[in-house]
């Protein structure tokens, strides 16, 4: 697991989901999540919070302007690459501290992934979870 | 509503232990205490049974006091209406489940209670054998049809489902759930397992050198981070193997078995025996109508 510590900036309510916006470093996140300011008492604008995401969940691109739907992306550079038969593990040092990334070892090659490059790391909306 | 305020000094393993508890509980909920032995629980049983004296308390059941040590109350055992299931079913050997039953009766009391409790808690074919033929989780039913007979207004549990399988543990937590239900009992239940817990208890307090450490809904108590993963279980591991890069960690929740991808620096300290937190986001899961 990812754990990252972030200020919650903005929190967005609709229902029982809410839109949370958090500062990391000098990057912003966001994450939804099913709880909202009156079910849950960290969930407060100023508060700090970790966000935690599964390794498995890093998605890992190469350029640094992609058009996509994901809108958490943080600039890496690859500290470190274990490559396993089917599965590598990426250790990425970025703006908002270490990251680590599992991704198929195929993605890797295709990618032609080596230590010291940047690359650009995102995290999915839906994958972010928040505690306290 | 039932208040119990206990005090006593007990004999611990290592020196006295001030027991010093304050509890509440409200009528027809089912609470837990949980904790490692020797921390007090079965001794507050004992307590509220009159089985054992406090140096100080009062216990005040739906406004009648069983004991107020100021006052110098002390109702006796057989005055409280309480039923006690242990672990070790305490049976008569030479009577059958049936008689074990009848046994229980107060004075006057109709012998169809017995009658609806073998419906109730299935042992209608049980009724003639005499406990040496029956099964651990069998005897557990009939230790808890017994307890019932009186209707007691608290129904103790001390861990009574801890020498039985997965299996038959999940099936008896079933039956203590529906007769808790049926007859509208308030039940203290001493237990380990923090899935058990869980599973049947409206409120836990965590007993700690005979102290409260901390008390509230089983998920508040026992997920020490609140979470925003919505997809929360707490189960036991059972295996940890490692494959490439990653962790494959096999975890028992209730009776199912589930597996978890994990990196190495989330495994960290954990061992196979530890009790878990698995967590996701509701998003994440696929729901699939069966047909």
């Amino acid at each position: 697991m990812n754990i990252l510590e972030g200020k919650i900036t903005d929190i967005n309510t609709h229902g029982s989901v809410s839109l949370v916006t958090l500062q990391i470093g000098p990057v912003s996140f966001n994450t939804i999540v099913i709880e909202t300011p009156d079910t849950v008492s960290y969930l407060k604008k100023e508060h700090i919070v970790k966000v935690a995401f599964k390794e498995t969940e890093v998605i890992i691109g190469k350029n640094h302007d992609h058009s996509i739907s994901i809108q958490n992306k943080v600039v890496a550079k690859i500290l470190d690459i274990e490559k396993g038969t089917l599965l590598s593990k990426l250790t990425l040092g970025t703006s908002v501290g270490k990251i680590i990334a599992i991704i198929t070892t195929n993605a890797a090659q295709q990618l032609q992934l080596h230590i010291g490059e940047e690359v650009t790391t995102m995290i999915k909306t839906t994958e972010i979870m928040l505690s306290q | 509503m039932i208040h119990i305020t206990l005090q006593k000094e007990l004999i611990a393993a290592h020196g006295t232990m001030l027991l010093d508890i304050n509890i509440d509980i409200q009528r027809g909920s089912l609470v837990t205490l949980y904790g490692d032995s020797g921390a007090g629980k079965t001794s507050i049983l004992r307590m509220i049974s009159g089985l054992l004296a406090p140096d100080k308390g009062s216990i005040t059941v739906n406004q009648k006091t069983w004991l107020d040590t100021e006052k110098r109350i002390h109702q006796k055992p057989q005055h409280r209406k309480v039923g006690y299931v242990f672990q070790d079913y305490g049976l008569f050997p030479n009577m059958t489940v049936k008689e074990n039953l009848l046994y229980a009766l107060e004075k006057g009391q109709s012998k169809n209670t017995v009658t609806e409790l073998i419906d109730t808690i299935e042992l209608g074919d049980l009724q003639d054998r005499k406990p040496e033929k029956l099964s651990g989780g069998q005897k557990q039913r009939v230790a808890l049809a017994r307890a019932l007979v009186r209707t007691p207004e608290i129904l103790m549990l001390d861990e009574p489902l801890s020498a039985l399988d997965n299996t038959m543990r999940a099936k008896l937590q079933d039956y203590i759930l529906k007769v808790h239900k049926q007859y509208n009992l308030t039940t203290i239940l001493i237990s380990h397992e923090i899935s058990e817990v869980i599973k049947m208890s409206d409120q836990v307090f965590v007993i700690e050198n005979g102290k409260i450490k901390k008390q509230g809904s089983p998920i508040e108590v026992f997920t020490t981070k609140q979470m925003s993963g919505k997809f929360q279980f707490s189960g036991e591991v059972v295996h940890i193997e490692k494959e490439d890069v990653i962790y494959i960690v096999t975890i028992l929740i209730g009776t199912n078995f589930v597996k978890i991808v994990a990196e190495e620096t989330e495994i960290g300290t954990i061992a196979i025996g530890d009790k878990v937190i698995v967590a996701s986001k509701a998003f994440n899961p696929l729901l699939q109508k069966v047909h």
